[in-house]
């Protein structure tokens, strides 16, 4: 009997809210049969969602002026009821979505998701990248500390680099000639109405391409497809196949959302565990400050790092057009009829080769052993060596003159020229005095012939004979 | 032309008009910062010169002259022959906030590698410029700078 009331709803509500066109287009239909893997996609839709909710709470809370900034995000993570969670959800649900992002498009490089009859969702993909990207970008500036202010200041150098337009664009980000309270607010603007309403529309036409046209099943991988006729037929066949294919809805829902689930418990085991990202000083362009990006984007920071001046000013701008149009034109000039990764190496190679980039990129630029960085502290020294007046005097003087802004000693200090408990070989007094007070062409150090007293020289040269005779790798204690 | 392509049209016209009336005027006032013209001098007191020593390069700050907007660092170098050299903290890369080494006489960006001499010459790192400088002059014993003398991001 009340099963009958409830039946009787139900298909009231279906009528009246049209919601039975919707179940059988979408819920009731088969599909080839899905793999674990493409849960990716899942991935970031919920992914999407719980930012979506996050931020929306955030809101209400942040004050997007230079004054209030930091504080109300202060206030949201210390003080608010269970505002450290939902900042924390918030924070490592957009880390793994930046994350799942990249695997989701070296996915679909992989089984060729780009190419017929999905060109369209492929573009509307390559146009969510770079949204999803400003707003991992966006969202840290709003922090308003140290790193956010220098970040922002990266992208608008970057920006300045376009030619003609340069100064007009900068003037248009910041909302005026200096960065001020007009930036952040446009900022804010960004992060919080246009780019979500963009985002959210086009994963809503993605979502509909991938339900009108797939996405690429198993069975088209296996042998060369030319045609549209022919690519429908392959598609409908697994569809239909008892053995290929299954229900939409519960099978690959239930097994795409899989991973979903399993990234949104990520993100709120990360929050409850590791908490939301650390505010670093309140912004200011005065105080002395070691700002570095986001980990999500040290990949990026690490290539930067490698250029040659030369290449450089240029190159911020270029690479994200260049990865722009290559995206853009894959569907049209990958035209061959496989799609499986046996018939295409090239594509599994640039996959293969760009994961292993960024994660290398990553690392080094979490190493940064390029920056040099003034420290007042002088180098260590093994408890059991003993050094003579001159070379004590030395240590503190290598400090002093600047040595271990650039040079590290046995393991300790800064990388930018050689760890000078690993000379190989060892260098006589002579040939220390004269490589510092006039260090060989090419080599980037200053001279300290204008600097440096003989009887400083002398000190300094004696510390860094014994610093030679150093193990490699020394123990602080 | 029937009666149905007209319609067509005249249905297309409304969509126009209507998407100009609102799209032109939100365009124009998105991009208004930058129809404000020209960068004139700008002069922006930075301290009395007796606040710095000759021969030494020292860290100092100066104000935009607009309201709500940040101060900025900068590096002022009283030359010993006489004069000024007034540094931008911004590295010539991307920005990053430079600092000053008193010891290697050298100036450091704590993000790519950066590295510039005193006089601002890029040594080492992607910088393929030399530091910003700041066009400067003396006014009743007060150092000032025009800050609109380098680029708008620094």
């Amino acid at each position: 009997m009340r099963r009958d009331v409830l039946s009787k709803w139900r298909a009231w509500a279906e009528h009246r809210f049209g919601l039975g066109p919707l179940r059988e287009q979408v819920l009731d239909r088969r599909v080839p049969r899905t793999a674990w893997y493409q849960g990716d996609g899942a991935a970031l839709a919920a992914l999407l969602g719980v930012l979506v909710a996050t931020g929306m709470c955030m809101t209400p809370t942040y004050a997007p002026t230079p004054e209030r900034a930091y504080d109300s995000v202060e206030y949201l993570s210390h003080e608010q009821l269970l505002g450290w969670f939902i900042r924390g959800l918030h924070y490592w649900a957009a880390g793994l979505m930046v994350v799942m992002l990249f695997v989701h498009l070296f996915r679909l490089i992989l089984v060729g998701g780009y190419k017929f009859p999905r060109e369209g969702t492929w573009l509307v993909g390559v146009v969510l990248f770079y949204l999803v990207l400003t707003m991992a970008f966006t969202g840290y500036i709003l922090r308003w500390d140290e790193r956010a202010i220098y970040a922002l200041r990266a992208a608008m150098n970057m920006m300045w680099r376009m030619p003609l337009i340069g100064d007009e664009l900068v003037v248009f980000i910041q909302g005026g000639e200096w960065i001020g309270e007009r930036t952040l607010t446009r900022v804010y603007a960004v992060h919080v109405v246009f780019v979500p309403a963009l985002l959210v529309s086009l994963v809503g036409w993605h979502l509909y391409l991938v339900m009108l046209r797939g996405v690429t099943s198993r069975a088209e991988r296996g042998h060369a497809i030319r045609t549209l006729e022919e690519h429908q037929q392959v598609y409908k066949a697994a569809e239909q196949s008892e053995r290929d294919g299954e229900p939409f809805h519960p099978v690959t829902t239930a097994r795409t959302g899989a991973m979903g689930l399993v990234m949104v418990m990520a993100a709120a085991g990360l929050a409850v565990v590791v908490g939301p990202g650390q505010l670093q000083p309140p912004a200011s362009l005065v105080a002395p400050a070691f700002p570095a990006e986001e980990w999500y984007f040290w990949w990026y920071s690490g290539l930067i790092a490698l250029l040659p001046g030369w290449v450089a000013p240029w190159f911020v701008l270029a690479f994200p057009a260049v990865v722009f149009v290559a995206l853009v034109s894959l569907p049209f000039v990958d035209r061959s009829p496989y799609r499986g990764i046996r018939r295409r190496p090239l594509a599994a190679a640039s996959v293969v080769v760009l994961a292993a980039a960024m994660l290398y990129l990553t690392d080094l630029r979490r190493r940064s052993p390029w920056t040099g960085w003034p420290d007042a502290i002088p180098p260590p020294v093994p408890a059991t060596a003993e050094l003579s007046r001159d070379a004590q005097r030395g240590r503190a003087l290598f400090a002093v003159h600047g040595c271990t802004s650039c040079h590290a000693v046995g393991g300790h200090g800064r990388r930018v020229g050689p760890d000078l408990a690993r000379l190989d070989p060892p260098r006589s007094a002579s040939h220390l005095r004269a490589y510092i007070l006039q260090p060989p062409p090419g080599v980037q150090m200053p001279a300290y012939h204008h600097i440096l007293s003989e009887q400083d020289l002398d000190r300094i040269v004696a510390f860094v004979l014994v610093a030679q005779t150093f193990p490699s790798e020394m123990d602080t204690e | 032309m029937d009666r149905r392509g007209m319609l067509r049209w005249a249905v297309r016209g409304i969509g126009l008009v209507m998407a100009g009336l609102v799209g032109g005027p939100a365009v124009a006032t998105l991009l208004s910062p930058v129809f404000r013209g020209r960068r004139r001098k700008m002069w922006q007191a930075v301290g009395p010169v007796a606040q710095f020593q000759a021969g030494t390069i020292q860290h100092a700050a100066v104000g935009a002259g607009q309201d709500s907007s940040l101060e900025r660092g900068i590096y002022v170098w009283r030359r010993e022959g006489g004069g000024f050299t007034v540094f931008s903290r911004a590295c010539t890369d991307l920005a990053c906030p430079i600092t000053w080494d008193a010891g290697s006489k050298w100036f450091f960006c704590p993000c790519h590698g950066g590295i510039f001499d005193q006089e601002g010459n890029p040594v080492s790192g992607p910088p393929a410029y030399p530091l910003y400088r700041y066009r400067n002059r003396i006014r009743n014993g007060t150092l000032e700078v025009d800050v609109h003398s380098v680029p708008p991001l620094v």
